[in-house]
């Protein structure tokens, strides 16, 4: 008995143990609404599109966003799918206080234009002012193509009016030419096919810029006369070519996107609600021991080991999961001090109902606990039933406050059945020559 | 026999009903919400005044915090066709006329759609985890336990949301959160007693069934009391000293266990009788055989 007792006692120190280097290795990651930030939820306007199509639209307008935000320098905002609808996304950007800029950079659209090319190259925009009398004549305009990994790029004076736009592209594709090389191959809609027919019959040899986001992207030279389909050279890998398709294909898309859910939290405001979630959890605790201490005396303590515990246990389970710690989460956790509680007042009313009808003190801590079991079992099963359906049909941050309700419910378990089991085993053996419990009633 | 809780789940019913229903926060209608701190006391009327005359369907609610923040809670509409940085500029513009000692804490715009997602997603959950609870109890207990069990939580449900409606507090995500929390608790209180009678019903079979509840109810009182004072107090440090932001999560969960509490004593068990005599009288019928006393 004694020697079970011990093991019991060496294993709750080392889960204890464990627990606090977890939280020490592994510490919660703040919410946004706790370190402050801009948080954008962006739903593309997709239609008819099955879950397939619909899932690769949503992956690639992901891919262009995050190049768009890592050329704006904010590479540590993660882009996730969000929904259940598969067409929104989430970004979040921990730090950043003006969401203007950024909402700007999102919803511009990937815009695909084809110029003729008038003349060029040249290499700054100085160069190409000079050639042309300093200024550029109204019906051309300059672009530049999209700078080189060194840093180079070159001016080409086109044709202000487009001959395509990103409307007109109907796919775009990888492909291999008869050089067996990689090329992007694409296709034109009906309508602006026969356009570009006319066009490229009457321009054999000219050059024309491919020009995405007012960037030029490739200068092809006209080959043949192209109706609906064609293909642009010069990829040096197909992973370009592959880039360059997938930036065609987001043109080709009815690429609008939509800001459905804008949130920006000053840092000020995070502190302040990380401030009063810590104050409101110590009032509680405080308040829940010291009626504790008073009802229930050494019991009392004993319930409270148990929750200071249970609240090592969360908080390094939550930890472990990589959870990340919000505002309804912290009030979450305060909740379950008064729930966790509940397990505890079950088993020690119970303990003394079987005290009153005169059992022994080992007696009626046997029957009370196991008693109490079955009981704990139900509540703790429908619990974690109806957080399942929370999880399932919640949004991100009903599904944090279910999960870490279902975790409390888990660690809570364990510390009001076992640990507080073990703790009132040594008082029995420390005071065993009497046979009383110290459970705040008169005997 | 009407029994004294069935008039009182009415009364919720047509307290949340009569008036003008629950008011639902831009979280569940789409809008725009923006927390400004004040220097001194906030003039909640002025600003009011200022921003109606920009926006449409604007309230304005000063920080109901015990700890001394100035804190108000403005929020609006979302006017077609309006970009998001739009609106909080006409905002801050019309605080300006006011005053210039104060400053945007937070703001956030939610559009129609994804306030309808988040009804259909809280239907679903809260239908999805009522009948889940209820074939749970089923299986564990009796079909009547769990149809007890969970008219005492839609009672509950109703009784704090239209609590809510009269102190026109409006649901948001995070009441959300607390009304589904209060679900739990509830049913928690309420099985606690029904294990109870489950246990009694074993032991004291030949007693009535009414006598074998009110014993139960009466075995597991101190727990309930002493529970649900201990879970009251922490919902009530929330309430305290959780700030602006936590306020009607605080709130709710404040009135819901004082309500479930009363249910799971008063609402719960005499359904579970009244099944119970309803199921007996009809056995009794079928079998041809004179009704007798619930065993």
């Amino acid at each position: 008995m004694n020697r079970a007792l011990i093991r019991k006692t060496l294993f709750i120190l080392a889960i204890v143990l464990v627990s606090t280097l977890a939280i020490l290795w592994m510490p919660l990651r703040l919410g946004l609404d706790l370190r402050g930030g801009v948080s954008l939820i962006l739903r593309l306007k997709i239609q008819d599109a099955s879950p397939q199509q619909q899932h690769e639209v949503l992956e690639q307008t992901r891919q262009i966003l995050e190049r768009r935000i890592n050329a704006f320098g904010l590479s540590e905002a993660p882009i996730q799918p969000y929904g259940s609808q598969g067409n929104e996304l989430l970004v979040q950007f921990p730090g950043v206080s003006d969401s203007s800029r950024i909402e700007k950079l999102l919803q511009r659209q990937g815009v695909l234009e084809w110029y003729s090319v008038e003349d060029g190259p040249y290499t700054n925009r100085e160069e190409a002012m000079a050639q042309h009398g300093r200024s550029v004549p109204s019906n051309r305009k300059l672009l530049q193509t999209r700078p080189r990994p060194d840093g180079e790029s070159r001016w080409y004076l086109v044709d202000s009016q487009p001959i395509i736009r990103g409307a007109d592209l109907r796919d775009a594709h990888v492909a291999v030419d008869a050089m067996e090389q990689p090329v992007t191959a694409f296709t034109l809609t009906r309508d602006a096919a026969g356009r570009f027919e006319r066009y490229t019959q009457a321009n054999i040899g000219q050059r024309s810029a491919i020009v995405l986001d007012g960037e030029i992207l490739s200068v092809p030279v006209i080959e043949a006369a192209i109706r609906d389909s064609g293909q642009i050279r010069g990829a040096r890998s197909s992973e370009e070519a592959e880039d360059l398709a997938v930036n065609l294909r987001s043109g080709a898309l009815p690429a609008a996107i939509e800001i459905v859910h804008e949130m920006t939290v000053e840092s000020s405001l995070g502190a302040d609600s990380i401030h009063q979630g810590l104050r409101a959890g110590a009032a509680g605790l405080a308040a829940v021991v010291a009626v504790m201490l008073l009802y229930y005396h050494w019991a009392g303590a004993n319930a409270a080991l148990a929750l200071l515990m249970n609240g090592v246990l969360l908080i390094a389970l939550l930890s472990c999961f990589g959870a990340v710690l919000t505002l309804p989460g912290i009030a979450g956790a305060v909740l379950t001090i008064g729930m966790a509680v509940d397990s505890n007042v079950l088993i020690f009313e119970r303990i003394r109902e079987e005290l009153r009808a005169g059992k022994s003190a080992g007696a009626a801590l046997a029957a009370g606990f196991s008693k109490a079991f079955g009981t704990l079992i139900d509540t703790h099963v429908t619990t974690v039933v109806s957080c399942a359906f929370l999880f399932f049909f919640g949004t991100p941050a009903i599904k944090g406050f279910a999960a870490t309700l279902v975790i409390g419910l888990m660690t809570n378990l364990f510390t009001s059945v076992f640990v507080s089991r073990v703790a009132f085993d040594w008082e029995l053996l420390r005071q065993r020559q009497r046979t009383t419990l110290s459970i705040g009633m008169a005997r | 026999m009407v029994h004294p809780a069935v008039i009182h789940s009415n009364s919720g019913w047509i307290r949340q009903y009569s008036g003008a229903g629950p008011l639902y926060s831009v979280d569940f209608k789409g809008g725009v919400e923006m927390e400004v701190q004040w220097e001194g006391t906030p003039p909640v009327e002025p600003i009011r005044t200022a921003v109606s005359s920009r926006l449409p369907g604007v309230s304005v609610v000063a920080a109901h915090d015990l700890t001394g923040s100035n804190e108000v809670l403005i929020s609006a509409e979302l006017p077609d066709e309006q970009k998001s940085t739009a609106v909080r500029q006409m905002i801050d513009q019309a605080l300006s006329t006011i005053t210039t000692r104060y400053s945007i804490r937070s703001f956030e715009v939610i559009g129609p759609q994804i306030g309808e997602d988040l009804r259909h997603q809280a239907i679903m959950a809260a239908a999805g985890a009522s009948g889940g609870m209820l074939l749970y109890l089923s299986y564990r207990f009796r079909p009547a336990y769990g149809v007890a069990a969970v008219v005492a939580m839609l009672h509950d449900a109703m009784i704090t949301l239209g609590f809510l409606s009269l102190l026109h507090q409006a649901i948001s995500l995070t009441v959300l959160a607390a009304l589904l929390t209060l679900i739990g608790y509830s049913m928690n209180d309420t099985i606690v007693v029904f294990d109870r009678i489950r246990e009694n019903r074993r032991m004291y079979g030949n007693e009535p069934l009414a006598a074998i509840i009110n014993r139960s109810i009466n075995q597991t009182l101190s727990r309930t009391v002493l529970t649900s004072g201990l879970t009251l107090l922490t919902a009530l440090s929330l309430l305290l000293f959780g700030g602006q932001v936590l306020y009607g999560f605080s709130l709710t969960l404040v009135i819901g266990i004082v309500v479930g509490t009363f249910s799971s004593i008063f609402i719960a068990s005499p359904i579970l009788l009244g099944w119970e005599h309803g199921h007996a009288k009809w056995r009794a019928s079928r079998a041809s055989l004179p009704a007798g006393g619930v065993r």
